[in-house]
């Protein structure tokens, strides 16, 4: 990765320009040809650098209201990762090192769903399903921020 | 031509989504087809123009349903080799207080108020373990939270990152 990368990177990071060649008009600001930035994106996408480009969505926005953290105390053996990271609505799902007497929880998820009872029934449903008896569902009443976990510009989330 | 609205005048700000929006956020979520116009191809799969594809896309991000098209970039590529979650038990009336300094650090990119005796809940991500604690404790003093109050939570493994949120609810198509 070069300066060039990196300039091309920060660009991206402001968001795509909505007009109809936006890599085009990322050259004009760059004054490098469409087709390099292109190239270029291409071979950092090979290298693994950037996983892929999408829209970020304000969820609540259509409709998705419910967020919540699940942290799980999963039973001796339990083995079950992929099945628990395909439930609807799950984002994220983690192993993690717990805090002995004191938190014991060691798998987490995240869960998006519509509204909180849907969350819970999807919850409880796999509690049940896989003999998982202690887990605790935490929903956020507050983003308090949220923005992309790397971000070449460390100046964190520009307004709207 | 803008007209200001009159004083006392209701200003609407809802935005009306209709199912092609919906089809539309499921298409932007997956990867960008890096051609030079990109809209096109969004536009065919879903049967849209270019120029409606472009249309609806610019009235969403006005709205603020997208926040904006960017890149997914790989954490371990950046030297971002450690994580932990970690959560403060902070009282009701000193909770912005609190978040806006863990807030301020660049390392917390995630940070939530939960419903639960442990009322923040924050990402902090570092080259090292020994780095995440650092800050940490940095925050810990600046916010005067003490180890009785926190748990933190490093990551062993993380099974799936893919933050995308179906629009079209499953069993449909999403068309009438």
């Amino acid at each position: 990765m070069d300066e060039t990368d990196r300039a091309i990177l920060r660009e991206l990071e402001q968001g795509l320009p909505l007009v109809q060649q936006p890599f085009a008009e990322i050259g004009v600001r760059l004054g490098i040809p469409e087709e390099e930035i292109l190239t270029r994106i291409r071979k950092m996408k090979e290298r693994g650098i950037i996983r892929k480009i999408r829209a970020r969505i304000n969820q609540r926005d259509i409709g998705i209201s419910a967020n919540a953290l699940v942290a799980w105390n999963m039973p001796d053996g339990w083995d079950g990762f992929s099945r628990l990271a395909d439930l609807p609505g799950v984002s994220h799902c983690y192993l993690r090192r717990p805090v002995p007497g004191k938190w014991e929880y060691s798998v987490y998820t995240v869960h998006h769903n519509r509204t909180e009872s849907e969350v819970y029934s999807i919850v409880s449903q796999f509690a049940a399903e896989e003999g998982i008896c202690d887990y605790q569902v935490l929903f956020s009443t507050e983003e308090l921020k949220r923005v992309p976990a790397v971000r070449i510009d460390q100046t964190g989330e520009r307004t709207r | 031509m803008f007209i200001p609205a009159a004083r006392g005048d209701t200003i609407t700000t809802q935005t009306e989504i209709d199912p092609i929006d919906l089809r539309l956020l499921d298409a932007l979520q997956d990867d960008l087809p890096l051609v030079p116009r990109p809209w096109k191809d969004i536009g065919v799969q879903i049967g849209l123009s270019e120029r409606e594809c472009l249309q609806r896309i610019s009235r969403l991000k006005e709205s603020g349903i997208i926040r904006n098209i960017s890149p997914v970039l790989e954490s371990r590529r950046f030297g971002l080799n450690a994580g932990s979650l970690i959560a403060f038990h902070v009282p009701d009336s000193s909770i912005h207080e609190v978040a806006g300094i863990i807030n301020s650090y660049p390392e917390v990119s995630h940070n939530y108020r939960r419903d639960h005796h442990y009322s923040i809940w924050f990402t902090i991500a570092g080259g090292t373990e020994e780095e995440i604690e650092s800050t940490l404790s940095d925050i810990q003093k600046r916010t005067g939270i003490s180890d009785e109050d926190m748990i933190s939570l490093p990551t062993i493994r993380s099974y799936k990152i893919d933050v995308r949120f179906r629009c079209i609810p499953e069993g449909s198509d999403g068309r009438d």
